[in-house]
């Protein structure tokens, strides 16, 4: 009887022992698969699910936390999410010791790690409904900024609604103390500095291009006031 | 013993392994002993027929020697603990060797920056080297660290040194290390530091002096020095 139940016992250790490590293969499978296919299938549900992590700094609607430097990504367009979340998982954002907020968010997109993760959690934020946001800089002009926004239009188009074949995303919604703080990074090199980053080196020059800090902060103000 | 499951690769940790090896030993040799007197008292004491339970207070001296003779020889054991406790943490924490070079390790939610000196061998100066994620020191060097936090409580561990050393906004803590041989080993948080805390990983690549070399010349310029990303 004795004999019997240490065999059932037994048995059982084994079963689970066997489904731990066939759990664990099918991990590993996946991480190497992962790598090897850079286009995988974008499963919105799982994308919600997987938003829950990301829901603590840009809030349960996706639409920011600008105290924790983290901007609205409701609503803006798949392939942006996607490029961004693979720039801060390859290092080219989030590795510059004083981009704080990068910092913050690159070991977050190194969570989405099987295949399809990146995928679909950019496809759910994308679906989220975008709002407008109140403007933030007091000391913005966003009268003046109309001016030097001349330069970002050839980009990021006339109502800076943003132009994928150029890899320029739309600015309107991120808020304008984001777009603020991201010029004032170009500036400072913290992006755009880096041989990898060849988008940001394209956007380095024109945020160098901005006669001042407060020009800066005017043509922030003026693709705040833009947003629908 | 501890050190077939965890590499000991600075100075202090055979001395910090052995502390533990001793307490392990101390604390486990009166636990078995407690619990096998307990099973022993449970057995000789069960309930048989004809046999009216005793009531005991323990005031008698022959029943109070059981309490008092195991308390007497725990208190030995106790200051052996608190001897070799002391012992270490004086060698670790209050001494403070002259150091061959100082780093800088800087905490943040949830990414660890280090900044070391430059060619010229000071910190704080244009030619430092800073790098995310990756601490790269000399093999028999002995390295003071200068630790702050950016925001919140974090705690420096590099399990492989035994060394774990509390961040705390607005201060700056002086420690040490020397490690004993070359090789790549993780650094972590282990202070809850926000939802990131368990992904704020670094890795400490010891090298030799040539490596150490080689790698300061490639990025002693004023340029950032990245680590590899993935």
């Amino acid at each position: 009887m004795i004999r019997s139940r240490l065999w059932s016992t037994g048995a059982v250790a084994l079963a689970v022992a066997s489904l731990w490590f066939a759990s664990t293969a099918r991990v590993v499978d996946a991480q190497d698969a992962a790598s090897a296919s850079p286009s995988a299938k974008a499963d919105v549900a799982h994308g919600k699910e997987l938003f829950d992590l990301c829901s603590y700094c840009h809030g349960p609607d996706g639409l920011g936390k600008p105290e924790l430097g983290a901007p609205q990504i409701a609503g803006m367009p798949e392939w942006y999410l996607l490029n961004q979340l693979k720039s801060f998982r390859s290092g080219i954002r989030g590795m510059h010791p004083d981009d704080e907020a990068a910092l913050r968010m690159r070991p977050m997109a190194l969570t989405l790690d099987r295949p399809g993760d990146v995928e679909s959690v950019a496809a759910y934020v994308s679906s989220l409904p975008k709002r407008k946001s109140e403007g933030s800089l007091p000391n913005g002009n966003a009268a003046q900024g109309q001016a030097f926004f001349a330069t970002c239009m050839a980009c990021h188009g006339a109502k800076a609604e943003g132009n994928q074949a150029l890899n320029a995303p739309p600015l309107t919604h991120l808020g304008d103390w984001y777009i603020a703080a991201q010029l004032q990074k170009f500036r400072a090199g913290i992006r755009g500095a880096s041989p990898t980053d060849t988008n940001g080196m394209l956007m380095r020059p024109m945020a160098l291009s901005l006669p001042s800090e407060q020009a800066v902060l005017d043509v922030a103000a003026y693709i705040g006031s833009l947003a629908e | 013993m501890i050190e077939s499951h965890l590499p000991a690769v600075s100075t202090y940790a055979k001395d910090i392994d052995s502390l533990i090896l001793l307490i392990g030993v101390l604390v486990g040799f009166w636990f078995f002993v407690c619990q096998g007197m307990f099973f022993w008292l449970m057995f000789k004491f069960r309930a048989r027929e004809g046999h009216r339970t005793t009531y005991v207070t323990g005031e008698e001296k022959e029943l109070a020697r059981w309490v008092h003779i195991p308390h007497y020889l725990v208190l030995v054991c106790d200051l052996f603990i608190i001897v070799g406790a002391v012992r270490v943490w004086y060698d670790v924490k209050q001494n403070l060797p002259e150091p061959d070079a100082t780093v800088r390790v800087i905490g943040q939610q949830w990414a660890w920056t280090f900044v070391q000196p430059g060619p010229d061998g000071q910190l704080d100066t244009p030619d430092d080297i800073r790098t995310v994620d990756n601490l790269h020191i000399e093999v028999g060097k002995t390295y003071h660290y200068k630790l702050e936090s950016k925001d919140v409580l974090h705690n420096f561990s590099v399990p492989v040194f035994r060394l774990k050393q509390d961040a705390v906004p607005g201060r700056v803590i002086t420690g040490w290390f020397e490690a004993t041989r070359t090789g790549e080993f993780d650094i972590q948080c282990a202070e809850i530091c926000g939802i990131g805390h368990g992904i704020m990983k670094g890795r400490i690549k010891i090298q030799s002096p040539e490596e150490h070399s080689a790698w300061m010349a490639q990025n002693s310029t004023p340029a950032i020095a990245t680590a590899s990303a993935e």
